[in-house]
């Protein structure tokens, strides 16, 4: 079988800087792959081209083996490609458990009419879209808070009320960006273990980190960017004995 | 339609489009400083013309007495409705509509006080210059259409050494480039903003008092001209004060040729449309590069 | 556009909030509602004037409901819906006085206008953001009222058409005060409750989700154009029927019914009741129409009055009445 996604030559410039260099690389449809790369490498614009938030200059990125270069972030959604925010985005108003369940979105029907008349077959879905939702937050263990408005939780327990609501969308291949910043020793081993789990269930994940613990304990491959360019690709032991890494992080 | 009348649409066009230009610029030097879009512009053109003719009228000071007199009422408004309804609502950072909604409905308190206090009756002022309008062929050039167009252009050359040469004018340059690197430049971003109210407030009240003579003001004229400045700022791509200036002058013309040719009853309509084809088609104006 | 300004630690103010009792939060939610039922059941039983004022404040609060989907739930603006209120008015005056239709029909009719024009501006007006989607839509809103003072051939300009019969359907016909109230009552209510039914599904999380990061809801796969696209088209259908219904009641019509004066009631309506929520219009129209009825002989005040208590309620109190009671239910562990 194909990659889950392929990176080819991805490159981004904007006017005169070039902020994604030429990147290419695969993500298998199993485990765990990671991005990292010191600050101002590219990562967050190598992952905007990815999610679709922007659009590569030159160079391709293939989802499932189809080109999705130009495709909308809400497209590749529907295809099975689910992103998190660097900078968490909750939708502020709504409860933890409302926020899954938009997350749910894709993977529920009902417009318009379906909200007027109420009738049994919706009521039998949004029943199964908040059972799915609060299990979700169990998963993540915001089980306790289901119901408090999303911007009252604290900053560790917004990051993984998003994991949730991404994974509630079903994704085949989630997108984590920086998914462990401002969590604490605790909060990023439990995050550690999620990744894991959800790989395990056969979802590719793929995520972009600084806390260089969490992607040696997670990930099974890791990709090393610096400059726009990618310098290093392999397992996390290979790459922290490579001296082109060693130089880019010391350097 | 004659050449002639064209001639002269043209001319009246482009003395109320700088008018349009300098609440334009009003529009842009607020943005600039605050991200805000304010819409009680309008208001403080109606004031320049209303409170130069209460000075006039009411006090019997001398033309020049009144005119300095409402131009600096006006601005001392502007850092008043600054401190009271912009302040807080930026503070908290508000959304833009919000903004927008709050500075509309200061508009409306300012216009309901004139009525209240003053009358619902149109009043016009003097021309500064009474002698018959000079002849150039056909068409008549008044000495207040000079006025107008040489009294804007004074003050746009004058903007264009405040903000090139002075360190205000630099600073709000800064500011509106990045608020955030201003203020850690350790820029008094809040005073700039009481400071851009205040210009722009004087900016709009030199506006009315150069085109009161030519039509006339009453306490309702203020939203037409908030919303023609507006234009004449999206024209220009905005943010930009001298494109704004271009932008009332492109705005002037097309609505005078629009009357001649359309009749004025669809003059708001005409300057409305070219509003709705810039948002849809060139939101970032005419000099602006296209998304 | 909601603002969740990070100085203030959330879980702070969670904590704060976790101590009231939730039958309080109770309580608070249910207060407009009272004053809902108690103004419109004063009017019902008292007649006459009031009954006028409640009348008129019941249409207002179709509008503003119709509002308050695009604004409220969906975090958009317009400061142009009296353009919609326009043609639903406009046509039900025409049709029933020159054409001799039923008001039913040239209500229907007017709402497929309304649908029809919000269709057509709301594709390229709904990809503005903030001051140009505002100035959009104010633009909208403008021209719609010149085409009514200027088209004097259908509309007779400042002159207004008048003689438009009561409200019918069918034999029945609406003309006392009390007949009036009770369809404007159950017309509103279907409103609310419509609102109601949005709010709490797929439909009005996906524009919750819009409201909250339309980023975000993208990534989700949520076709953030069409569903702004369909809060537009709800809330003009509102705006719509509400300006059909305002012509049958009063009898009469002119451009000034729906001007610029129009929105800006409706944002104060909207905000004293309290946005997104979907007591917050009902009661916010009922409160601000009562008030100025209260210093009558003071009518050039009225409109300094509605715009000073704008200015405060967007400075002091964004939330509303209604938003209070809310914030207490919500939060309330």
């Amino acid at each position: 079988m194909t990659a889950r996604l392929t990176v080819e030559n991805a490159t981004k410039r904007f006017g005169g800087l070039v902020a994604v260099d030429g990147v290419s690389f695969e993500v298998p449809t199993t485990g765990v792959t990671a991005v990292i790369g010191p600050n101002g490498a590219g990562k967050t614009t190598l992952f905007n081209l990815i999610s679709g938030a922007l659009e590569p200059t030159s160079g391709r990125v293939l989802f499932e083996g189809e080109d999705v270069t130009r495709l909308a972030p809400e497209k590749r959604a529907a295809r099975g490609l689910v992103r998190t925010f660097q900078l968490v985005k909750l939708f502020a108003d709504l409860t933890a458990v409302e926020n899954v369940a938009v997350g749910a979105h894709l993977k529920s029907r009902g417009g318009l009419l379906a909200a007027l008349l109420g009738t049994p077959a919706t009521r039998a879905m949004e029943r199964r879209v908040d059972e799915k939702a609060r299990a979700l937050l169990d998963r993540v263990g915001l089980g306790a808070v289901a119901d408090r408005r999303a911007d009252t939780l604290s900053y560790g327990r917004r990051r993984l009320l998003e994991v949730a609501r991404a994974l509630a969308a079903e994704p085949r291949l989630l997108l984590l960006d920086e998914p462990a910043a401002g969590l604490d020793a605790e909060e990023s081993a439990r995050l550690s273990s999620l990744i894991r789990a959800v790989a395990a269930e056969g979802t590719s994940v793929l995520l972009i980190e600084h806390d260089m613990q969490l992607v040696m304990n997670t990930a099974d491959q890791v990709v090393v960017v610096d400059f726009g360019r990618k310098i290093a690709q392999g397992t996390p032991a290979e790459v922290k004995a490579d001296p082109a890494v060693i130089a880019a992080y010391l350097g | 339609m004659s050449g002639d009348l064209l001639m002269q649409s043209l001319v009246s066009g482009l003395a109320i489009g700088c008018v349009y230009g300098l609440i334009g610029i009003g529009f842009c030097v607020i943005y600039n400083a605050s991200g805000i879009v304010n819409f009680a512009q309008g208001a403080f053109v109606m004031l320049g013309g209303m409170l130069t003719h209460v000075g006039l009228k009411t006090w019997h000071l001398p033309y020049w007495a009144a005119a300095l007199f409402a131009v600096v009422a006006v601005a001392v408004l502007g850092v008043v409705l600054e401190r009271i309804v912009v302040r807080p609502l930026w503070r908290r950072k508000a959304p833009v509509f919000v903004m927008i909604l709050a500075t509309l409905a200061a508009q409306i308190v300012i216009e309901r006080l004139t009525f209240l206090l003053v009358d619902d009756q149109p009043k016009t002022l003097p021309v500064f210059t009474d002698l018959p309008p000079l002849k150039l062929g056909a068409v008549a050039l008044s000495y207040q259409t000079l006025w107008i167009v040489a009294g804007s252009l004074a003050i746009v050359a004058g903007l264009a050494v405040f903000f090139k040469s002075t360190l205000t004018g630099k600073a709000m340059r800064a500011c509106a480039i990045d608020r955030e690197a201003a203020l850690l430049q350790a820029i008094p971003v809040s005073r700039m903003l009481a400071l851009a109210f205040a210009l722009s407030a004087a900016l709009g009240a030199v506006a009315g008092i150069l085109l009161t003579p030519t039509q006339y003001t009453a306490f309702n004229v203020g939203v037409p001209f908030a919303i023609s400045g507006f234009i004449a700022a999206i024209i220009g791509g905005f943010g930009r004060p001298f494109g704004a200036f271009l932008g009332g002058l492109m705005l002037g013309v097309v609505q005078s040729v629009a009357i001649l040719s359309l009749g004025s009853g669809l003059k708001s309509a005409a300057a409305l449309s070219v509003l709705l084809v810039f948002l849809f088609f060139r939101p970032a104006g005419i000099f602006g590069v296209a998304k | 556009m909601t603002n969740s300004p990070d100085t203030i630690s959330p879980e702070a103010i969670g904590k704060a909030f976790a101590p009231v009792p939730r039958g309080l939060g109770a309580i608070l939610g249910f207060a407009p509602w009272l004053v809902v039922v108690a103004l419109i059941g004063t009017a019902l039983v008292v007649g006459g004037y009031i009954s006028t004022v409640v009348a008129f404040a019941l249409i207002y609060a179709l509008f503003v409901s119709g509002l308050n989907v695009f604004m409220g739930l969906t975090a958009q603006v317009s400061f142009g819906h009296n353009a919609f209120a326009a043609i639903g008015g406009y046509t039900s005056a025409v049709l029933t006085t020159a054409y001799d239709w039923s008001p039913i029909a040239a209500m229907g009719a007017g709402l497929a206008g309304a649908l029809a024009l919000a269709a057509v501006i709301g594709w390229p007006t709904l990809r503005l953001k903030g001051h140009y989607l505002s100035m959009g839509t104010l633009a909208i809103g403008l021209i719609t009222y010149e085409i009514a003072v200027q088209w004097t051939s259908v509309t007779q300009g400042y002159m207004g058409i008048s003689g438009i019969p009561s409200l019918g359907i069918g034999r029945f016909e609406a003309v006392s005060d009390r007949q009036i109230l009770v369809v404007l009552t159950l017309t509103a209510a279907l409103g609310a409750w419509c609102v109601a039914r949005i709010r709490r599904s797929r439909f009005g999380r996906a524009l919750a989700a819009i409201a909250g990061s339309e980023e975000a809801a993208r990534a989700l796969g949520i076709d953030v154009a069409s569903y702004k696209l369909a809060s537009f088209l709800i809330s003009a259908g509102y705006a719509s029927i509400a300006g059909s219904l305002f012509v049958h009641v009063v009898g009469y019509v002119s451009p000034e019914v729906f001007g610029l004066h129009m929105v800006i009631l409706a944002f104060t309506m909207l905000y004293v009741g309290g946005i997104g929520t979907v007591v917050g219009p009902l009661v916010g129209a009922l409160l601000v129409s009562m008030l100025p009825e209260t210093f009558r002989g003071f009518r050039d005040y009225q409109d300094l009055a509605y715009g000073a208590a704008l200015i405060a309620i967007l400075v002091y109190a964004p939330r509303g009445l209604a938003g209070l009671a809310e914030l207490f239910r919500k939060d309330a562990p």
